[in-house]
């Protein structure tokens, strides 16, 4: 059964964004990622214009990440105050970020520094994750998990005033480092175009020294706040979410959320951590790809990425 | 003497004219509605012409401004956008049919005059900014093969049925009108051509509405942003909650 999209002006088969909404869902229940990375460029590619694609994702990822948020929070894996702190820095952080972006693109040479950028920040976060997991899980049975280098990042941030207990998360922290961190991610994230889960989940996990499970609930319960935002910015200035598009996935991503906080339970921090890695160092190959071959066709329709 | 020339002249035209079966067109769909289900339609062009006369069928939407981004390399060998491109009076939509291939029915310069043919589109578009012809010619290709990806241009030969009868011949052709085409009126032209001049020509009109709740929502979200935004957001945590507490008494179950 086809249906029209009144705001993309095309028309879709609804079990191909339905099956697409539940393998994102499924990603971002298991490691607390939007799944932008991966939606996006397959609803450009399905013939969505690329302003649309991007404004819809967001407002399925409020669904999506509604129903994740919801589930971890039933388990106790949502750390409601870490959250808050991270979303003032990622809120602060987005506004410099579009700030940014002006001035690179008075700059010229925007595309580029953004797609390095971008390219840079996947490979890095991949590839440490991907090694550090897999460097645990074959020292299984002991559990000297803490590193010389966790030491000194500890210490200088137990130098820091405003010293706070996070009680979900086990852990203690000055109020201001989530509130820094959250706008470096915010930054990165505005000037990348993208919803930043991917370098949130491993700030929370490697610097914040989060336990994987919290940093799963907590990571969608921000992002849940920076999609309704971006949602209603896009639906009121560039009128570009399609509603019907917006249905149909997240009639496949709730479910998938679900699946995926179900099957994440059964999996260790490290698996779980080295699955998301692999995924970011699949993504990061694809666009070195993408940059490299030489495309089909030469032009794509302005206002999108 | 010259002047009685072209006095036998003009009157053999007129006399000719009348020879000739007057062209007539029609779409059997001029009225496409686009509802909830739309998956784009068929479209059959007809008519009636003179018997010897070739003839080419051009639909298209109204000219007007189309932006792009360009892709280029950069640093040598890693594929970006590179800038943009403006296309001025290109339509958005363009379908050429013909009984024959056009250069064996039109002189180039009646094919431009009439900007029949991707060739004479090609000379009708301006692209900025382009540094010469090459590269024009270059991007007004590029810009055909996204056209026709996204089947918005198509261009055919001999595909037009002809019945030939006393008075003159019906034509007729019947195509796929993509769903990628938006709403909006098309036109629909008839040129009837021979010795390489385009001699008669008839138009008529396709008009694609939305209509329903494909029109309530597409007027809601440029008319009404704000609410077309808090529902959008309304509707999504409502289906994550729902589908949290729906998860929450099914696993509870076993």
């Amino acid at each position: 059964m086809y249906l029209y999209l009144p705001v993309a002006l095309t028309s879709i088969h609804v079990l191909i964004p339905i099956g697409l909404g539940l393998v994102v869902g499924l990603l971002s229940g298991l490691f607390g990622v939007g799944g932008g990375f991966l939606m996006t460029p397959l609803l450009i590619m399905l013939g969505i214009p690329a302003t649309v694609a991007a404004a819809t994702d967001s407002n399925q990822i409020v669904a999506a990440s509604t129903s994740g948020t919801y589930a971890h929070w039933k388990v106790g894996n949502v750390d409601f105050k870490m959250g808050l702190y991270l979303l003032a820095g990622g809120f602060l952080g987005g506004l410099v970020g579009v700030q940014a972006i002006k001035v690179l693109r008075a700059m010229g040479n925007a595309d580029f520094v953004i797609k390095m950028t971008y390219v840079l920040m996947l490979g890095i976060v991949g590839t440490y994750m991907f090694i550090e997991s897999l460097s645990i899980m074959k020292k299984k049975p002991t559990e000297e998990i803490k590193t010389d280098n966790e030491n000194k990042i500890g210490i200088f941030l137990k130098r820091i005033p405003m010293q706070t207990r996070f009680e979900k998360s086990g852990v203690t922290h000055s109020a201001l480092v989530p509130i820094v961190l959250g706008g470096f991610v915010g930054i990165l994230a505005a000037i990348m175009g993208v919803g930043g889960g991917f370098l949130m989940v491993p700030v929370m996990v490697y610097i914040l020294r989060m336990p994987m499970h919290v940093v799963v609930g907590t990571s969608l319960f921000q992002i849940l706040f920076t999609c309704i935002e971006v949602t209603f910015l896009q639906a009121y200035t560039n009128h570009n979410v399609d509603f019907i598009l917006a249905v149909l996935l997240l009639l496949g991503s709730t479910l998938g959320a679900q699946v995926g906080v179900v099957f994440g339970r059964r999996l260790k921090a490290e698996q779980l951590k080295i699955l998301l890695a692999c995924i970011v160092l699949a993504v990061t190959v694809k666009i070195i790809f993408e940059l490299t071959l030489s495309p089909s066709i030469l032009l794509a329709q302005a206002g999108g990425h | 003497m010259k002047n009685f020339r072209f006095l036998i002249l003009i009157l053999f035209l007129l006399f000719a004219d009348k020879a000739f079966a007057e062209l007539t067109v029609d779409a059997n769909h001029s009225h496409i509605k686009i509802d909830f289900f739309y998956h784009g339609s068929i479209v059959t062009i007809s008519g009636q012409s003179d018997q010897n006369a070739d003839l080419i069928i051009k639909v298209s939407s109204p000219e007007g401004h189309q932006g792009f981004k360009k892709k280029g390399k950069a640093a040598g060998f890693l594929w970006m956008n590179k800038g943009e491109l403006n296309f001025e009076h290109a339509p958005n939509l363009y379908f050429l049919h013909s009984t024959k291939r056009l250069e064996e029915i039109l002189s180039p310069e009646e094919a431009d005059a009439n900007t029949i043919g991707y060739s004479a589109l090609g000379n009708h578009i301006k692209i900025t900014p382009v540094s010469d012809e090459n590269e024009k010619t270059k991007w007004f290709e590029e810009f055909v093969k996204f056209k026709e990806s996204s089947r918005l241009y198509a261009n055919s030969s001999g595909n037009i049925s002809l019945t030939q009868k006393n008075s003159g011949q019906d034509f007729s052709i019947k195509f796929d009108w993509p769903y990628e085409a938006p709403h909006g009126d098309y036109i629909v032209t008839v040129y009837a051509a021979q010795n390489g001049r385009i001699i008669e020509q008839a138009e008529t009109n396709v008009s694609v509405e939305q209509a329903g709740l494909v029109k309530a929502l597409a007027d809601m979200a440029r008319d009404n942003g704000a609410l077309y935004g808090l529902i959008s957001i309304a509707i999504a945590l409502g289906a994550g909650f729902g589908v949290g507490l729906v998860f929450r008494k099914g696993g509870g179950a076993h």
